[in-house]
């Protein structure tokens, strides 16, 4: 599942850019299910910590993105459960790697912001 | 382990409910027990958890359905089309209607212009309102004929061809003041329930200074704007009829060689 703006550049478009930029939930999700598989409250409780970006999510909001982002193939159910209404959920490889892409294209982006931001505060 | 606030949690039963069926079948059964888990282990109050839970169900319904609808009509464009078509027909279709209808509406005040100019002319060049609006017995409510008052500068009535309940109609002391400001006015009058005219008024100069008003029910012109709506919601109800068909047609004309071309191939 990704956000728009996607990148409009074909020769670029790799399967994992497709889904560039992420979402703030979409990449708190992801992040959640890096760590291993969980079930949609755990992932809740995980997205919500400050190593899982803050991110407050609802059930609404949780299931719905969910769906996206096994219709996409970035997130598929384990078949694993102790109960029907506790579904387990684990990355893909395409979730993955679209997890990887993200960070890195994060990480560059922090790369140039933390000087210029680091000068500004260094001025006021 | 505690449970969550029974009326509430019925409350957010029911209210999935407002999900598309794919959505609520597919997760209904762990939101529930993610509302469960959450409530169980909160650390705020119950107050703020539900007001959360609310408006992130309230949120995610809105976008669930968004998603239904664009992916519904995504899969088939030719409604989307249609659709998109019926909006501009009917946009268009209201705005020339609105144009008539006005058109409908302004002609009602003939002849009352030409009755109030020539009245008021006559009267600012020293003719006597008694004979130029001889009292005559016209029924306001009932007649269908166009009739003449004469009022005084203060408002006061002083000859009338029409009447209603014996009494010469006044209309409201502001139609006077605008009169007298802005020389003329043209409204539509109730001067009671069931009982509306097309109504001219201008102000009278010279030796015999007030106000001149000509007036005409109203009824005939009602009655056609009724029956002129009606028929424009029945064409528009034809034409809406006719852009489903169209499109359920041409979809299916499209949907048909492929189905061949598949039973060929």
């Amino acid at each position: 599942m990704a956000s728009s703006p996607r990148t409009l550049d074909p020769e670029s478009a790799s399967p994992e850019a497709a889904h560039l930029p992420l979402s703030a939930a979409v990449l708190a999700i992801l992040l959640a299910l890096s760590g291993g598989e969980k079930h949609g409250y755990a992932i809740m409780k995980q997205a919500a910590l400050p190593d899982g970006g803050c991110v407050k999510l609802g059930p609404g909001t949780l299931y719905g993105t969910l769906d996206r982002l096994i219709r996409d193939s970035l997130v598929e159910e384990t078949g694993f459960t102790d109960d029907a209404r506790r579904r387990y959920y684990r990355l893909t490889n395409l979730g993955h790697r679209v997890l990887a892409a993200e960070t890195a294209r994060l990480s560059a982006a922090l790369g140039v912001a933390r000087p210029r931001t680091a000068l500004r505060g260094a001025r006021a | 382990m505690s449970r969550p606030n029974p009326a509430l949690f019925a409350l957010y039963r029911r209210a999935l409910v407002l999900y598309p069926a794919h959505v609520r079948t597919r997760n209904q059964a762990q939101m529930l027990q993610t509302v469960r888990d959450a409530d169980a282990e909160r650390s705020y109050s119950a107050a703020r958890f539900w007001l959360y839970l609310f408006t992130d169900l309230l949120q995610s319904v809105a976008q669930e359905n968004l998603l239904m609808v664009r992916s519904q009509f995504s899969a088939r464009p030719i409604f989307f089309h249609a659709v998109i078509l019926g909006i501009i027909l009917t946009g268009m279709g209201g705005a020339a209607s609105l144009v008539f209808q006005q058109m409908l509406r302004r002609g009602a005040n003939q002849p009352q212009i030409q009755m109030a100019e020539t009245g008021s002319s006559a009267l600012s060049t020293g003719s006597d309102p008694h004979s130029l609006i001889p009292a005559s017995l016209i029924d306001v409510a009932q007649s269908l004929e166009p009739f003449a008052v004469f009022y005084s500068d203060s408002g006061a009535p002083v000859t009338s061809s029409g009447y209603l309940d014996d009494a010469i109609p006044v209309p409201p002391t502001g139609v006077f003041a605008f009169v007298r400001n802005r020389g003329e006015d043209r409204i539509t009058w109730q001067p009671q329930p069931g009982v509306r005219i097309a109504a001219v008024i201008q102000r009278v100069g010279g030796s015999h200074p007030g106000f001149i008003l000509a007036g005409r029910s109203l009824r005939v012109v009602e009655e056609q704007e009724d029956l002129f709506w009606k028929m424009v919601f029945g064409a528009w109800l034809a034409l809406v009829v006719l852009l489903m068909v169209g499109a359920t047609l041409l979809a299916r004309a499209q949907i048909a060689p492929t189905a061949v071309a598949r039973a060929q191939g």
